[in-house]
Order: C-alpha cells, then structure tokens, then sequence
C-alpha cells in the first residue's frame, strides 16, 4: 500500500470511505439490463458501522430476481475487498411499481395495486396454457412474490380444478375478495357458472363479464397477476389487451407445425395492441420414458425455438411431457409445488425467471411512457 | 414501413393545452399539438371512414365547430379513445396514426 494511503488511514481511523463502497459496487453488473447497479440506482442504502462492517441496500426491479444470489455474492466479494471492511451484509428489496397515476377509476380500484400484468395466451387450444399459467404463477410465488391468477378462458375455464381453489366467499362493498390457495390468489370465470353446463355466449357478453372480473376483483397488492386468455385471437383476448394494462404476454405452444402457425397469429395481435411478447413457452417437447430415461421428442424438435427466434424474442423454456404435469394438475397441485424436482417443475422454475427478468427490463426501458390515463376535458 | 424504434413509442404526457388543443408528449420527446374539432373531423371508425375502400364516410362540414372531447381515455397501450360531446366514441385513435396526422 503506498506510504500515503496508510498514512491517511492511519490519522483517518481504518473507516472506508462511502464513495470506495460506491466505486467497488459499480463494478456489479446486473446480468439481464447490462448495467452497473449504481447507475440503475438500485443502491439506496450504504450504512458503515464502527468497526467497519458495512450494511447494504439493494433494491432490485423484482423480487423474483433469479441473478439475486448471483449479485450477492459478487457485491460481497467487490465490497469486502476494500482495506477496512471487516463484513458485509446485503438486503434486497424489490419495486416493481411504476407510473400508474391516470388509470381509470373503475380499473384502479381492482388493478391499481398489481404491478405487473401478465397475458398468458396460445394460438389454439389444447397445447397447456392452463398448465403453464398455473405452474408459472406457483413459480413466481414460491421465489416470494405476491401472485394472483386470472382464468379469462369464459369458455373452458380450468384453473379451480388445476389448483383445487373454492369460491370466493368474501365481498369487499362492491369487490369480489378472490380465495388464496397456497399463497397465490384465485378467480376463475367457472367460479360464477354452477351448473357445469359449456359457457355459451356471444360477443358482447364475454366482453361485458371480462370488464366485471377486470373491474370488480379486489386483487390487492400483487407483484404479478397472470391472466389465462382464451385461446385464440378473437374478441375476448382484443378486449384483454384494451381494457387491462398488460406489461407483457408469454405465448405457449407445442412444437407441431400448426401450433407455431396460430402463434404466428397471436404475436401479431399483441403486435396491433403493443404489448410487448416476453417469450415463448414451448410445452410437450419431450417425452421422459420411466423405463429408459431418455428423452423421445414425440413431435418435431426446435419448433418453439425457431418461432422465437423468427419474432425476436426469447424461447423461456422448453417443458418436457412426464406422466405427472397433468396427473398433478388434475389433482389440483400443480407439478411446482407436488414434484418440485422433477424436469417440469425445474423448466418451469427456469421459465418464471426468465419471465421476471424480462418484465424487469421492460420496467427499466419504459419507465416513461404513462401505463393508462384517463383525462376529462374542461 | 416505420422501424422499430417508432414501434416503441408510448404517451409520456397528455393534456389539454387549451379549449380546442389537445398536447401530447412523447416518449421520444416530440410535442405535439391537436385540434380537438379536427381530430373529430378525422375520426378513423367504421362509421366515418369505409372500412374496405377506406373513402371518408363522414362529410367534414357536418362536424360542428363547437365539438368538444368530454373525456379522453388509454386504449390497452397502443391507443387513445375519445368521447365527443356529439355523442360520437367509436374512433381508437392508435399512437401510430395520432403520430401520423402530427407529421
């Protein structure tokens, strides 16, 4: 060390300063915006102790961060290499609220308190939306966020069976209270349809029972609500996209050639409604065999890749068919929570922070921009 | 074709800059100003404007010169609406044609 720096510290006491904390933690990249985290300001808190430990507070953009433990480590290391510092301890916080002053009225009693809004949509039926709803939001709350999911699929609604949620019970004035199971918040349109018989309507009614469960649930705080679209690109998911302030729409397909032509579809309607895709979710992608172990692609291989690649945005995971996915959603638990080490449920993990990774660096891009606004003229 | 970059731009600001101006900033910082009788006049719905020959339904001169918005409101996150005070609501003013008439 030169002979003035120990000097200096010698008359100064061994106390590192706050702008050597700063500097070492602007060499801290955060991974998904590419960006030191002094700059981001995601720093809010430097706290120096006598004996040179020094408390840290580091507020990320999602409390699902899947580099959190990444960063930690690295904070650790950058800060605990400066001469002075005997400890080091990091506190993460997350904010993922942003500009949401001028929604409507009606919109912000049920919605403003959600941050982040969540399409989850398919160009045809029958290719595991549900599924990847479900697990996706058990993911998401199991790495700490608050969660609620929206089944918006009027005419085959699944999500009660797939996560054994009962009735709402509770009413709030004019708010509908929605049921929790294993800490992620419910409503499901066949929670309001008793007598099992195939929901049959027209047009204008799905719009008008989507702008009631748009403006009537009492969601609360949530850190991501993910709604269940119908699949398909027609007047419930155009009424989605317009009424509700989506942040972004994951699309779900399996590798079949005519599966990846409807999201072709879908990608265009998000396009016209500029929602930004966050990526795609590829299920059915293999079969694991219990007998030999090996992986049997049942239909083409690369399909989910290829279409994400064609559109520019990213393949967020590839879901293999095992036995237990529709065993455990049929059972109403899904595969995250019943078999967390199974390859499902790590796909899904992987897929869900993936996904939070991508609204984070939305968040981060289009801060600007106002969400919704609602403007009388004088 | 507009590129990407314009694909992106959202409101960052909206109000109403006098009885008959309504201002918009946006993202990429252009401010512009409209009047509110014009954009009426340029309403894009299936009523005003023919949907397949895209030939103006609407005679400019039945507008009135006294047409206020009474509210206007976000459409998802690509549009604007607007409730006349002729009782005329259908138009979705999207941002890429609001862009488009301020050229």
């Amino acid at each position: 060390m030169p002979i003035l720096e120990t000097v200096k510290r010698k008359v100064m006491g061994n106390k590192p300063s706050e702008d050597a904390i700063k500097k070492a933690l602007s060499k801290v990249v955060d991974p998904d915006l590419h960006v030191d985290i002094v700059t981001l300001g995601f720093v809010k808190k430097i706290s120096i102790g006598p004996m040179g430990k020094v408390d840290l507070g580091i507020q990320l953009t999602t409390p699902a961060c899947p580099a959190k433990d990444m960063m930690a480590k690295q904070i650790e290391e950058e800060v605990g290499a400066i001469p002075g510092v005997s400890g080091v301890n990091v506190e993460f916080t997350a904010d993922t609220t942003r500009s949401r002053s001028k929604l409507n009225p009606d919109v912000m009693a049920a919605l403003g308190q959600v941050k982040n809004i969540i399409a989850v949509a398919s160009g045809k039926g029958g290719v595991g939306k549900s599924t990847s709803t479900v697990n996706l939001a058990y993911a998401l709350a199991a790495s700490g966020s608050k969660v609620g999911i929206l089944d918006a699929d009027v005419h085959g609604p699944s999500v009660p069976l797939m996560t054994g949620a009962k009735d709402p019970t509770e009413v709030h004035g004019k708010m509908i209270v929605p049921p929790e199971v294993g800490g992620v918040k419910v409503i499901s349109v066949g929670m309001f349809n008793k007598d099992g018989k195939a929901n049959i309507m027209r047009g204008p009614m799905t719009s008008q029972i989507i702008r009631q469960f748009l403006t009537q649930i009492s969601w609360g705080e949530l850190d991501y609500l993910l709604i269940d679209y119908p699949p398909g690109t027609g007047d419930i998911q155009l009424t989605l996209s317009q009424m509700a302030p989506i942040s972004g729409a994951v699309l779900v397909t399996t590798p079949q050639e005519v599966a990846l032509l409807d999201v072709r579809k879908a990608v265009e309607m998000f396009a016209s409604t500029k929602v930004p895709i966050l990526g795609v979710v590829e299920t059915m992608s293999y079969f694991v065999c219990d007998g030999c172990e090996k992986r049997h692609p049942i239909f083409k291989e690369g399909g989910g890749q290829k279409v994400a690649e064609e559109h520019g945005v990213k393949l967020l995971g590839s879901i293999p068919m095992e036995m237990g996915v529709s065993e455990c959603g049929d059972s109403g638990r899904p595969i995250v929570s019943s078999a967390p080490d199974s390859a499902s449920a790590k796909a899904y993990r992987e897929a869900s922070g993936k996904v939070a990774a991508q609204l984070s660096i939305l968040n981060s891009q289009a801060g600007e921009g106002l969400v919704s606004f609602n403007l009388d003229w004088k | 074709m507009e590129n990407r970059a314009e694909e992106n731009i959202q409101i960052k600001d909206i109000k109403q800059a006098d009885s008959r101006t309504l201002a918009i900033l946006w993202t990429d910082n252009r401010d512009c100003r409209y009047d509110v009788v014009d954009l009426r006049r340029r309403c894009p719905c299936a009523a005003c404007i023919d949907e397949w020959t895209k030939k103006p339904i609407l005679n400019p001169e039945d507008v009135s010169e006294d047409v206020r918005p009474v509210n206007i409101h976000s459409i998802g996150r690509y549009a604007i609406g607007i409730s006349f005070s002729d009782g005329h609501s259908s138009g979705i003013y999207s941002f890429r044609y609001l862009r488009h008439l301020n050229r």
